[in-house]
């Protein structure tokens, strides 16, 4: 069996860490890798990490009060990146009613004081042995279905005036995106939409998308979950990327764009839609709204 | 033989000297047999060896107790730390403390407040409130020690890396409460080398770190000379998983780096070793323990005076605190802990603290009720009141088992701090993940023979219980979270902006300069600016460790 790769980590700003040192060499001792995050790690972190390190197990460590809050935030993050196969056990001070919470939440295993690390150690291997046997740890569930089909156009105004008058549906707010040098509106059609792209200036790529091939079809996005996960997965399998992390789209969701090369001439989006943890009201992206 | 009668003379005469300025408890001690008890026990025959290694109490090397009557005059300090929630909340509880008999008080922080970091940063998500009390600025202080007289009571504030900012905010309630600052006394903790090495709440880097240490010596050694300006503990390093030895050891490490720092900016030795103060741990290991303190006492008092030249007794006495040992505490049955800390607190007072806190049943569930809180100051009482450790002084001394263990854990303390020194010394080992090290090799070790039933833990893996009734335990109300952050806003709204960034530059520009940083900070708490914006301007300047 290849060996079990687990992430012992304290999230929060709780500086005790005897008990993570101790199951860390525990773990080690018993035969796994273990990689220690150090202090003050935020869930974000935490899971980013695991995701990086491909780790099939997640030990949380904290001491001040504070798991209720980062344990599942820590979950939340790790459905976020697509990554609920990592299994999540707990430590610490942790009051017995607050056990019943976080493993409702979907924490597999709080660990109470005094526990002993051989007992640790048996629960991750039996507990992992039977995710990999299921099988599930590799595959990610496929795309729900497709986000938005990318279309060039020399003028976003008149693509949006044929598609209202001939098949009456109506191009939402026109968006400026200056880093891509291009205006973007979306006409809502069904379960997906037509994403109308037109070029800012002649430095645009969709400018040159234009001289070269000709107003059209530019790209095809799919909605997924997981979408860092994804990404690290399709490197895995050899599919050359654009994007090898995941950046903001033009709607604020994160996305990342397949090389056409890999899908057979068609240029690939993903657009992972889940709400973003905190909205805060003010775009930190940058993206200006031009209609309103 | 002369010599020894004329220096027992010599200690009678201090005594004397002692009892006019505080005369003891009680005029005569007694057990029930109506034996009476005697101040001090000694040799019938005193010879070098008992000189040079006991001595007597008061003097050099202080092995037997930093005063001549020890509690025979006054007891130790009770002193039980405290801290949840709001300034308010808190205020509650250290007057409900105050009014049950406990002696002087001692503020619990809460993460955020300790890091540097205001309660509405992202940062502080989870904790605000959680291990301590929520302190953003000056307005907080003035609620928290609301109708508590502060030239009136002690206090200890654990806070190491933001310490001048928290000593700043307590000296200016004082002042407005119309103290002298002649007379506030109190303690920080303010030792930043066990932070990187065991507890983890470090901000700056190492050497701005010392710096600012230095400037609080400097500041209080001028302005505020009854507050103890470190407080250089042990007792994270041995929760850590140390041994007694490792603590003794690592501590004095430590505390060699921090005199030499202050030596090396300048301060005069006598002037500011007096303040400084020591935070032991009272473990499980009776007699180990009570020898440890006796040992850390000789050690410090020979430190001062051969390596640092330090003529002022009071710069060779080590005071400490002692807080017993909390990672004893078990989840299991957890009545238990109430007789682990009885044991463990009767170590100390029989090691001669100065002050001690004694944990609550349920701290390895949560934070105390206000029960459990009740009956851990209680314990500390029936020691003071019915045991009768406190009618003589160093009740253990002479006995050749407690003797030989002093004298042992000393020289192998002296080992470690050898090793050290060629390291370096403190800052260099703590760079290097030295003590880090060696600390958590003992843990673990610790960990397997409690695994392999080589140490037995009572009720944990032995003498087990099935079906343990759960235990009332504290609630705190999260709702003072969004209060907390609503009183940060409003603050922000009503204090004089522009004095406020006027006073934040300032700091800004000392933290650059050679300047005593304590004054530009107390200047920027007086017009409310936060932990937070005054702990930033110092992670602009020095860096995040």
């Amino acid at each position: 069996m290849k060996k079990i790769r687990v992430l012992i980590a304290k999230p929060g700003l709780d500086g005790h860490d005897r008990g993570a040192l101790v199951i860390s060499q525990a773990l080690r001792d018993a035969g796994m890798e273990v990689i220690y995050t150090g202090l003050r790690q935020s869930p974000q972190q935490i899971v980013q990490a695991a995701v990086q390190e491909d780790v099939d197990v997640i030990g949380l460590s904290s001491l001040s009060g504070a798991h209720n809050v980062l344990f599942p935030q820590v979950l939340d993050n790790l459905h976020t990146a697509g990554a609920e196969d990592i299994l999540v056990f707990g430590g610490g001070v942790i009051p017995k009613e607050d056990i019943a919470v976080l493993e409702d939440k979907g924490v597999d295993k709080i660990f109470t004081p005094g526990t002993p690390t051989s007992v640790i150690s048996a629960f991750i291997e039996r507990a992992v042995r039977q995710k990999r046997d299921s099988g599930e740890a590799d595959v990610l569930t496929p795309p729900a279905g497709i986000d938005h089909i990318g279309l060039a156009v020399k003028s976003i105004e008149e693509a949006a005036d044929f598609y209202q008058r001939h098949f009456h549906v109506t191009a939402g707010e026109t968006f400026s995106v200056p880093e891509q040098g291009v205006n973007v509106a979306f006409i809502p059609l069904g379960n997906a939409r037509l994403e109308l792209i037109e070029p800012l200036d002649e430095q645009s790529s969709i400018h040159r998308f234009i001289e070269k091939r000709g107003e059209g079809l530019h790209h095809v996005a799919l909605a997924v979950s997981g979408i860092e996960a994804r990404l690290l997965q399709l490197q895995k399998e050899g599919v050359r990327l654009i994007d090898e992390k995941p950046r903001r789209g033009a709607e604020g969701d994160e996305i990342a764009f397949l090389h056409p090369a890999a899908a057979f001439g068609t240029l690939i989006e993903l657009v992972d839609d889940e709400e973003p943890a905190a909205e805060t009201g003010e775009r930190a992206d940058g993206y200006v709204r031009k209609n309103q | 033989m002369d010599n020894f009668t004329a220096h027992y003379e010599k200690w009678q005469e201090r005594v004397r000297e002692e009892m006019k300025k505080k005369p003891e408890r009680k005029e005569q001690f007694a057990a029930s047999s109506e034996i009476e008890i005697n101040r001090l026990y000694v040799p019938k025959n005193f010879d070098s060896a008992y000189m040079e290694k006991l001595g007597f109490p008061g003097e050099y090397p202080f092995t037997r107790g930093i005063r001549p009557t020890m509690y025979r005059g006054q007891l130790w300090t009770m002193r039980q730390y405290a801290g949840f929630g709001s300034a308010a909340e808190t205020n509650q509880r250290f007057q409900y403390l105050l009014a049950e008999g406990q002696t002087g008080l001692s503020v619990a922080f809460d993460l955020p407040t300790q890091i540097g970091y205001d309660s509405d940063d992202p940062m502080a998500l989870g904790e605000v409130g959680k291990v301590g009390v929520a302190i953003d600025s000056l307005a907080d202080m003035e609620l928290l020690f609301d109708e508590i007289e502060l030239d009136q009571v002690s206090t200890s504030m654990t806070i190491n890396a933001p310490a001048a900012v928290l000593l700043a905010m307590y000296l200016t309630v004082a002042e407005k409460q119309g103290a002298s600052l002649e007379r506030v006394r109190g303690t920080i903790q303010n030792d930043i080398l066990k932070e990187y090495i065991a507890r983890g709440t470090y901000i700056y880097p190492p050497k701005p770190s010392m710096r600012l240490i230095t400037d609080i010596f400097s500041y209080c050694a001028d302005e505020a000379p009854s507050f103890n300006t470190i407080s250089i503990s042990g007792y994270h390093i041995r929760e850590a998983g140390s041994t007694a030895v490792q603590e003794l050891a690592f501590t004095l490490a430590n505390a060699r780096a921090y005199i030499q720092s202050a030596v090396d900016a300048g301060l005069n030795v006598d002037e500011f070793a007096p303040r400084v103060a020591f935070f032991f741990n009272g473990h499980n290991n009776f007699f180990e323990e009570a020898a440890k303190f006796r040992a850390a006492r000789r050690m410090w008092a020979k430190m001062m005076r051969d390596e640092f030249g330090a003529v002022n007794p009071k710069s060779q006495q080590l005071r400490f605190h002692t807080q017993v040992a909390g990672s004893t505490l078990t989840a299991q049955q957890p009545e238990n802990n109430v007789v682990r800390v009885a044991l463990q607190a009767m170590a100390a007072v029989l090691g001669g603290t100065q002050s001690l806190h004694t944990n609550a049943m349920d701290e390895a569930l949560s934070l105390p009720t206000e029960r459990s809180a009740r009956i851990a100051l209680r314990t500390q009482q029936i020691l003071a009141y019915e045991t009768g450790a406190a009618d003589t002084v160093d009740p253990l001394g002479g006995s050749y088992f407690i003797e030989s263990l002093t004298d042992e854990l000393e020289e192998k303390a002296y080992e470690y701090l050898d090793k050290i020194e060629e390291l370096g010394g403190a800052v260099q080992a703590v760079e290097q993940m030295y003590m880090q090290r060696e600390i958590q090799r003992a843990a673990y070790h610790t960990q397997k023979k409690i695994e392999s039933g080589e140490e037995i833990v009572v009720g944990v893996n032995a003498f087990q219980q099935n079906d343990e009734p759960a235990p009332d335990l504290l609630q705190i109300d999260e709702s003072f979270v969004s209060a907390q952050h609503e009183r940060l806003r409003e603050l922000k709204q009503s204090r004089n902006a522009l004095e406020v960034k006027h006073a934040l530059k300032a700091v800004n520009e000392a933290a650059r300069s050679n300047e005593n940083l304590m004054y530009p900070i107390k200047e920027a708490v007086k017009v409310y600016a936060t932990v937070g914006e005054i702990a930033n301007e110092l992670r602009d300047v020095f860096g995040e460790y």
